[in-house]
């Protein structure tokens, strides 16, 4: 998911849309630097870690500083640490901004108007949830025309807030809407705007997810910032060659099991197949969707992929998927099993049963290509057809791969 | 929202257009659907105007260049009513903005198929269709179907919608367009059949959203029951719930909620939860939205439902399944309790049903509850599978091969040959063992391997006055290069010369269908050789009377007859005496090639022939090219058309190197321009005539004279 937290922000997008925020320092200034700033500040900062917190926010992981000794102290400590079992990329310091009064906004896509909306709570700087509906508004925006200050100003107002502050607030939310229309956000959030006595609004936290569909947001004009996500190995290629082509998904998460490896069709077969292996003990390996109808050199590597990182310490094989409406059987069965048959040549034989279901276009030149396969490399199998239920057949893999590794298998 | 009722999205007399038809996706689905129903009036492809995509016993579909082109060009009863839109995701919003602009007075309903368009274009979609007074379904929608019409748009059944759409009592809604078939198909085990499928798509926004469709599934008269598959995100259950709940619905619902378990490791699912939205976007939200409101435990196949008002009062507003093949006996269990008529004899119930199964010696340590056994493979696809299995030759998957290839590689230290390193071959030291590498990437046994050389040496030639040598020696003649004139006697190969042992292949094939010979080369195969000559003789003898009485050309047998040595009571070819004599020192036979000796005696036999023909050096040629392949083909290594198209390469390549020789000599010694046949010894097979005057020249010539 393309995202980005405070520090992108304020290094790329608050001063290109006007939207006043903190002054800042990286971790890399240097002592004077830091003095300079803290003397510029009034003497107070905060030391914030650069990490994808999720939900639960980075609250209790930010440190306030009053000279540059701890302030460097505290940008090192944090680097090490994790928050919410989250990895920090780097950590910055950041301008304290003194305040009475914290606001909450977000824009997103919203279901119920099928399109933008701005939600707005005077209780910023808690998770928007958690405040009662009555101290929070959510206005449509017209996608077309985008936010008008009037309409910021009303929510403002009808939420009470106080006439010297609704002016300027209202000013920079439409900033705001101009960032996330102009960036291709699917989602952004500044949480809390802080209000200075004198009513002046700063963002003091950021963060938002990008629609990786939105052509505005391949010509952002700044790189993303790489997070040391907790992707793996397998994670990380097989993102890669999913952006690198959109005929055919090529979507993989790892789900942290060991029984099952799952080649999985189509969203809804996938998860759903997915949960049933977890509710019968099938264990997955991972979350997956190679439907779309992709053609052969896209599954071949999809699934070369998948077995190169994964097939190793799987103990049962599934390659499973509902009636397809459009996936060529045959080209995508094709591939996996010439996939599968480079796996033994590169890497000896395999004995793990391979369990199959599938229903579609030219179906059964795609059985019969893998089941001549998997008899050529030995393997157990049983290869169902669209009339057996893919949950059903989920349910027997997951029982298929729980007593194989009880009797021990092919051992 | 336009609609007033389901059949408005869809029905019989539909106009559907097309965009970027010619796309990979969008023309197999249309000609699949135009073969289904027929609704497809056009479709537009910049740049791929003017084709027709051509439809199997169907109407062909015309391609114009844009949306505008299609309305100016079609008559007014032609117009499209409903749109397709097939685009990559970075042109729909142009394309919707086009039939927005140009179709508002016709085009009813928008269904956006393509993926991965941003929430954005959506967005402006939404609006812009919304103002425009037009329905849009998507995107990411797989379209949808009208059962008892018969009419689909996108892809929804698949290749064969009416395996899975049977005319019924339920409406199908979906945010996954691959449940709504698999739904279908497992309704039809209870007895049930289908009005509507729908595939909403699962983008972020959904703008055809499920409280809509509810709505209109409600007001439709044969809709009796609605199933629905739904995943995380959105508001649009509880938006539907609402509605429910006031309008009082009075259909029975079957929901399937997906996603919880996931929900747990934070992985999108398609929909992107949004944060505002808050917790009733979630899986569990919307389970128990859909329990309170049905008011009854999700359904469970083990307990036994008592029936009692209450639970009909429930299961008129119906109930929640966990896992998906419990919808037939959940859809079985309202149909009973509210005492409603199926729509047909329910089929077997769903159960597992393996059509393949071999645990590989292992089925003894599974417990009987795992041990499954071979089931019966329903139709259409057990004759497929029969047929398919009878097959020779690979059946391979098409790919783009640019710059792909499995007959060569170099990794920019090694080049290689089918994987195998060129430098390994070179050391080996034979030719042809390697060439056929080459072509094949199968390794020969030694013997194989000889009778190879044996045939391209046989090619090589059969003297100057062959019109392949002829074609090297004219190309010397006019002063060309040798590669040239080697293409001149390339070219100079044909069907009727060279191209003779390709046909031998097909021919044999087609004789030894289905007939199982482990080894070619065995002489103790126990091929009924005599009973099938006998078959094939008798079979040529048919045919070729019954066209000699229509005076029609009828197919020869390929390789039968030379026209030189033609006048011995039995004849041979010398080359391919020499073949069947290095066989017989070997102790080998070939199968083919007896088949052919026996067939060329057997027509002598009926008085097909006055004398025995020859085994030419082209029937030689393949004989042992399907020899030495056959395991390959069994093995469905190869295709049957490379090992025809090496029948042909042999003696190509053997007469191409030839031609070589013939240019060498004729570049030495022969004349420039030898060739040329004089004007003097040309025949003339027209009258010479002058070019008649017209009868205005003639008036200008004698008024001249004048």
């Amino acid at each position: 998911m393309a995202q980005i937290t405070e520090l992108p922000f304020l290094e790329h997008l608050a001063t290109r849309f006007n939207i006043p925020a903190p002054e800042y320092l990286t971790a890399e200034a240097g002592g004077s630097e830091i003095r300079n700033a803290l003397s510029r500040w009034g003497g107070r900062a905060l030391v914030k870690p650069d990490v994808l917190s999720g939900r639960r926010g980075k609250a209790g992981a930010i440190r306030e500083v009053r000279d540059h000794v701890e302030a460097q102290r505290e940008l090192k400590h944090e680097l090490g640490r994790e928050v919410n079992g989250n990895l920090v990329r780097t950590t910055y310091l950041v301008q304290y901004i003194p305040s009475e009064m914290e606001v909450y906004s977000a824009i997103t896509y919203d279901s119920r108007y099928m399109g933008p909306s701005l939600t707005v709570s005077l209780v910023g700087g808690m998770d928007i949830e958690e405040v009662a509906p009555e101290k929070k508004r959510t206005i449509p925006i017209d996608v077309y025309k985008g936010l008008g200050a009037y309409q910021a100003s009303e929510v403002l107002a009808d939420l009470g807030c106080p006439k010297g502050v609704v002016s300027l607030l209202s000013r920079s939310l439409v900033d705001f809407w101009d960032m996330f229309t102009s960036t291709g956000m699917r989602t952004c959030e500044v949480n809390p705007w802080r209000i200075t006595p004198e009513g002046k609004p700063y963002a003091c936290d950021f963060k938002a997810v990008f629609d990786e569909a939105n052509f505005k947001f391949k010509n952002l004009g700044f790189k993303l910032p790489e997070y040391p996500a907790n992707v793996t190995l397998f994670e990380e290629e097989m993102a890669a060659w999913n952006a690198s082509s959109h005929r055919g998904q090529a979507h993989a998460a790892e789900l942290q099991g060991s029984c099952v490896l799952p080649i999985l069709f189509g969203g809804g077969a996938s998860t759903i197949v997915t949960e049933t292996l977890m509710q019968f003990g099938g264990d997955p390996i991972i979350l997956s969707d190679f439907g779309g109808n992709p053609p052969y050199e896209r599954m071949y590597g999809t699934a070369k992929i998948c077995f190169d990182h994964l097939l190793g310490k799987a103990k049962l094989l599934l390659i499973l998927g509902g009636k397809a409406n459009n996936t060529l059987i045959d080209v995508t069965f094709k591939a996996i099993a010439d996939a599968l048959q480079n796996y033994v040549d590169e890497n000896g034989p395999i004995h793990k049963p391979v369990i199959v279901g599938r229903g579609g276009p030219r179906l059964t030149q795609g059985l019969l290509t893998m089941r001549d396969t998997l008899d050529s490399l030995g393997v157990p199998y049983v290869i169902f057809g669209p009339d057996s239920p893919v949950t059903q057949v989920a349910e027997y893999a997951a029982k298929f791969a729980k007593t194989w590794q009880e009797i021990g298998g092919a051992q | 929202m336009r609609a007033k009722k389901l059949s408005d999205l869809l029905r019989a007399g539909d106009r559907v257009a097309v965009s970027n038809i010619t796309g990979r996706e969008a023309s197999t689905v249309s000609v699949t659907s135009q073969k289904y129903c027929g609704n497809i009036i056009g479709g537009w492809a910049l740049g791929k105007e003017g084709q027709f995509l051509e439809v199997a016993g169907g109407e062909p579909i015309p391609v114009f260049p844009t949306v505008e082109e299609l309305i100016k060009k079609l008559p007014k009863k032609r117009q499209p009513n409903k749109i397709m839109v097939y685009s990559p995701p970075q042109a729909v919003y142009a394309e919707v903005k086009e039939v927005v602009e140009h179709c508002k007075e016709t085009v009813e309903t928008i269904f956006v198929v393509t993926e991965h368009v941003s929430v954005e274009v959506t967005a402006k979609i939404a609006q812009m269709c919304g103002q425009a007074h037009i329905d849009v379904v998507g995107c990411n929608s797989l379209g949808m179907i009208n059962t008892y019409d018969r009419m689909r748009v996108g892809a929804v059944g698949s290749d064969n919608p009416d395996e899975s759409f049977r005319p019924g009592s339920v409406a199908i809604i979906s945010n996954s367009g691959n449940m709504v078939n698999t739904m279908a198909s497992y309704l039809l085990s209870a007895g049930l059949g289908t009005t509507y499928g729908i595939s909403t798509g699962k983008d972020l926004l959904i703008l055809m959203p499920l409280k809509d469709l509810l709505d209109l599934a409600r007001k439709d008269e044969r809709t009796r029951m609605v199933v629905a598959y739904i995943e995380p995100g959105g508001l649009y259950e509880k938006e539907a719930v609402e509605m429910l709940v006031k309008t009082k619905y009075p259909k029975p619902i079957i929901a399937y909620i997906t996603g919880a378990i996931l929900e747990k490791f934070e992985l999108s699912l398609g929909h992107a939860g949004a944060v505002v939205e808050g917790k009733e976007t979630t899986a569990p939200a919307k389970m128990k939205l859909f329990d309170d409101y049905f008011g009854i435990e999700p359904f469970d196949p083990n307990k036994k439902y008592e029936k009692t008002d209450e639970l009909a009062q429930a299961l008129n507003r119906g109930i929640r399944i966990t896992s998906l093949h419990h919808l037939p006996e959940a859809a079985a269990l309202i149909w009973d309790v509210l005492e409603m008529e199926r729509d047909f004899k329910p089929s077997k119930p769903l159960t597992l049903n393996p059509w393949f199964v071999d645990y590989k010696g292992h089925g003894k340590q599974l417990p009987s509850n795992l041990l499954l056994h071979k089931g019966t493979i329903p139709e259409p696809y057990a004759s497929q599978i029969k047929q398919l299995s009878q097959a020779v030759g690979a059946s391979v998957a098409r790919r783009d091969m640019r710059n792909a290839s499995h007959a060569s590689s170099n990794d920019g230290i090694t080049p290689r040959l089918y994987g195998y390193p060129l430098d390994e071959e070179m050391k080996k030291g034979s030719f042809v063992e390697s060439l056929l590498l080459a072509w094949t990437g199968e390794q020969l046994r030694d013997f194989e391997v000889e009778l190879m050389e044996k045939c391209l040496i046989a090619g090589l030639s059969n003297g100057p006055g062959t019109i392949s040598a002829q074609g090297a020696k004219l190309s010397a003649s006019a002063g060309n290069a040798p590669n040239t004139a080697m293409i001149a006697t390339l070219a100079c190969l044909g069907q009727v010369h060279g191209g003779n042992g390709q046909q031998a292949v097909e021919y044999l094939l087609r004789v030894f269908q289905g007939i199982e010979i482990e080894d070619p080369y065995n002489p103790n195969h126990d091929v009924n050789l005599r009973e099938l000559v006998k078959k094939e003789a008798v079979r040529f003898a048919k045919v070729r009377s019954a066209a000699k009485e229509a005076g029609v050309d009828y197919d020869r047998i390929p390789c039968l007859g030379h026209p030189v040595f033609r006048n011995d009571p039995v004849n041979y070819d010398p080359r391919e005496r020499v073949i069947a004599a290095y066989l017989e020192e070997k102790g080998l036979c070939n199968v083919f090639l007896d088949f052919y000796h026996m067939l060329a005696h057997e027509l002598k036999e009926l008085g097909i022939a006055r004398n025995v023909w020859a085994v030419n050096v082209d029937g030689a040629i393949a004989t042992v090219v399907l020899g030495n392949f056959w395991r390959a083909l069994q093995e469905k290594h190869l295709t049957v058309r490379r090992v025809c198209d090496i029948a042909f390469l042999v003696f190509a390549l053997g007469r191409a190197a030839g031609a070589a020789g013939e240019y060498l000599d004729h570049n030495d010694y022969g004349l420039p321009m030898d060739m040329r046949i004089p004007a003097r010894d040309c025949i003339a097979l027209t009258r010479s005539r002058e070019r008649r005057r017209t009868p205005r020249e003639q008036a200008a010539e004698t008024s001249a004279a004048g």
